[in-house]
């Protein structure tokens, strides 16, 4: 967790000049005209809600709800808090687009061969002890990227200094938390934030009893089938050797006679 | 020559050649050109029809062959032996139609095997990928007799069948296992998307609200088909059997109508019911279509025992729980997902030419092989095993 990064999205701060979705589609190579919402060329945008500006991109849960949910292994967290989704091993099946609580994960539905994309915090970058193209184009330090611990007490104390911020970091434990903060002077449901459909709770538990409840369903049901199959055998049997007890007896009566 | 051609012409041979040709031009926009030429999916409906009705409906729709082939081997229920290689076709042709739907589904169909190998055991959907394989390949050892019986080779024959003979029960119990695990977690595919999937149909126990209403629905499908194959492939079943299949889906239906109750009234999700909402009103048509009307219908013993009333309200069941499993997977996520989904027709097409080839696979199956008691024999008799009697299974 000491290495955990995090990118923390002010929106108290945010004038709405759309530097880092701009910086995000060059640095990526895709046309940089503005897109409303989310897509397979967007990996963040930068939504209007009355004069205040969201901006929407991966959560990078901690335990994300995609990567349970991947029928093969995908999408995983790494150690550096990149929620990373792997190319190679794709099918194309697009759980993780219904199992994220947020709706991140986009498809290239226009594409023969399509991929899920989604924002990858700049993984590559990071790695190399740099940040992501948003933050690093952000002129209001709207959008920061650091050490996550150092970025929760960050918010804490823009919290704590300004009372017009709503006293509330979404995303430290929504879902069981994840690596993209956000401080608001706007309550977050005025904003569109959902509260996640599972509290604070990682979305896989959801899923974890169902599963889990399979390996005691597949013996209790294994022995019950066994069982009556043994009883149904067991009763063939006696009736067998009634019958043949009945003929054995019909024929010494028939030969008595 | 002409007339000739014109009496070969049926209403049936140019429906079939409509599907035909419109599925082939439907599969090739899939496969050469892409979704978005193919498809009203989108980021906000990323499964439509082809996982509403190809897969879900589909496999629901073969829960028979377990069902029966559970009664008949593990619970010794005689009774049903007549029509347990019907119901054991049914389910093998229904896994084969959604194992080609699955091509379609997935955006990389050349990697269809990546389950195989990557492992993602927190995944409801890698268990349903393992088990449908699993179980396929288990009603493929299940039905492999009726072909089997027909090969020219004695030794050959006797050999086969005497080892598959041995080792069927085992099978026919891992069978019914894995098919109580996957039907259950189609329903659990849902449970990761709590705040999507609207109160009517999302609770915590939806695995078992598709367990509980498939087997009533794959019965009702197997009653149809053996109907129709009576009526047009000169059939003969005791209808006393399909009868008592027609008492079992009412009962079926019951139990599962008593836990939908319970479970709606445990989510407190009642109050949804009665809002002016299109879920509303879709919820209402899948309890009219799969339990009310159906459960009252089965009551009558003149309904249960009159094959062209238990035929059509087997339509009902199998209708309403299409309804159900397109309520789930298109209806129930439209509003939290902001969209508005009508699937196109090449989605439509494709579906149907997939289920087109499965009910003509049934049709060839039932003709030349010994799935059903046949009334007069037919051509290719030097197929025919067992001086030409439907062998036993």
């Amino acid at each position: 967790m000491a290495r955990r990064k995090a990118m923390l999205i002010d929106i108290k701060r945010c004038i709405g000049c759309l530097s880092c979705e701009t910086a995000c589609k060059q640095l990526h190579g895709f046309s940089t005209d503005p897109e409303p919402t989310l897509s397979d060329t967007a990996f963040t945008v930068v939504e209007t809600r009355g004069d205040k500006f969201v901006r929407k991109v991966c959560m990078h849960c901690e335990d994300p709800a995609c990567a349970s949910a991947c029928p093969v292994g995908a999408i995983g967290k790494s150690a550096l808090g990149p929620v990373l989704y792997n190319a190679d091993k794709c099918i194309g099946c697009r759980y993780c687009m219904i199992a994220c609580p947020y709706s991140v994960p986009r498809y290239q539905w226009t594409k023969v061969a399509p991929y899920v994309k989604k924002c990858d915090l700049c993984s590559e970058r990071i790695r190399a002890g740099g940040q992501p193209a948003c933050t690093e184009a952000c002129p209001s330090q709207a959008s920061v990227f650091g050490n996550r611990d150092e970025l929760i007490a960050e918010a804490w104390n823009r919290i704590r200094a300004d009372s017009s911020y709503v006293p509330h970091i979404y995303g430290l434990e929504e879902a069981g938390g994840g690596c993209v903060l956000f401080v608001s002077d706007v309550p977050f449901e005025k904003l569109g934030f959902k509260a996640a459909p599972t509290g604070n709770q990682p979305m896989p538990t959801l899923t974890a009893s169902a599963l889990g409840d399979s390996p005691k369903v597949v013996i209790m049901g294994g022995t019950i089938l066994s069982a009556l199959y043994w009883v149904t055998q067991r009763r063939r049997e006696v009736a067998l050797a009634e019958a043949e007890e009945k003929a054995i007896i019909n024929r010494i009566k028939g030969e008595r006679s | 020559m002409l007339a000739r051609i014109k009496s070969e012409i049926t209403l049936w041979r140019v429906i079939v050649a409509i599907i035909f040709i419109t599925g082939m031009y439907a599969t090739y926009l899939r496969f050469l050109v892409g979704f978005r030429a193919s498809t009203n999916l989108s980021d906000q409906m990323p499964w439509g029809l082809w996982v509403g009705l190809g897969t879900l409906c589909g496999i629901g729709l073969s829960a028979a062959g377990f069902g029966i082939s559970a009664a008949v081997y593990l619970l010794g229920m005689e009774r049903y032996r007549p029509i347990l290689r019907a119901s054991i076709l049914i389910s093998f042709l229904g896994y084969m139609t959604v194992c080609v739907g699955y091509l379609y589904e997935i955006g990389l169909p050349w990697r269809f095997w990546h389950p195989i190998v990557m492992w993602n055991h927190t995944s409801v959907l890698f268990d349903v990928c393992v088990c449908i394989m699993t179980y396929t390949a288990v009603l493929t050892f299940e039905f492999a007799p009726a072909v089997i019986e027909k090969l020219p080779w004695k030794r050959f024959r006797e050999t086969v069948l005497q080892y598959h003979h041995k080792i069927l029960i085992g099978v026919v119990l891992a069978g019914v296992l894995l098919s109580s695990m996957h039907q259950s977690y189609l329903g659990g595919l849902y449970l990761i998307a709590r705040g999507k999937v609207h109160p009517l149909w999302y609770s915590q126990y939806m695995h078992a609200m598709f367990y509980l209403s498939a087997i009533p629905a794959g019965l009702a499908l197997t009653v149809m088909a053996i109907y129709l194959s009576m009526r047009s492939l000169n059939v003969r079943v005791d209808f006393g059997i399909l009868s008592d299949c027609g008492r079992m889906i009412q009962l079926l239906l019951i139990v599962f109508a008593f836990f939908k109750v319970l479970d709606l009234a445990a989510n407190q999700a009642w109050g949804y019911a009665f809002q002016r909402t299109s879920e509303a009103g879709y919820f209402w048509l899948e309890m009219m279509l799969l339990l009310a009307i159906p459960i009252f219908l089965l009551s009558y013993e003149r309904v249960r025992s009159n094959p062209e009333r238990l035929y059509w309200t087997c339509a009902i069941v199998v209708a309403g729980f299409m309804v159900n499993r397109l309520n789930v997977s298109i209806n129930s996520l439209q509003a939290a997902m902001g969209t508005h989904y009508v699937p196109k027709w090449t989605e439509l097409a494709s579906s149907v030419l997939v289920i087109a080839a499965g009910v003509m696979a049934f049709r060839y199956a039932v003709i030349y092989l010994d799935i059903l008691p046949k009334s007069i024999p037919k051509p290719l008799s030097r197929w025919i095993s067992n001086g030409g009697l439907p062998a036993q299974a």
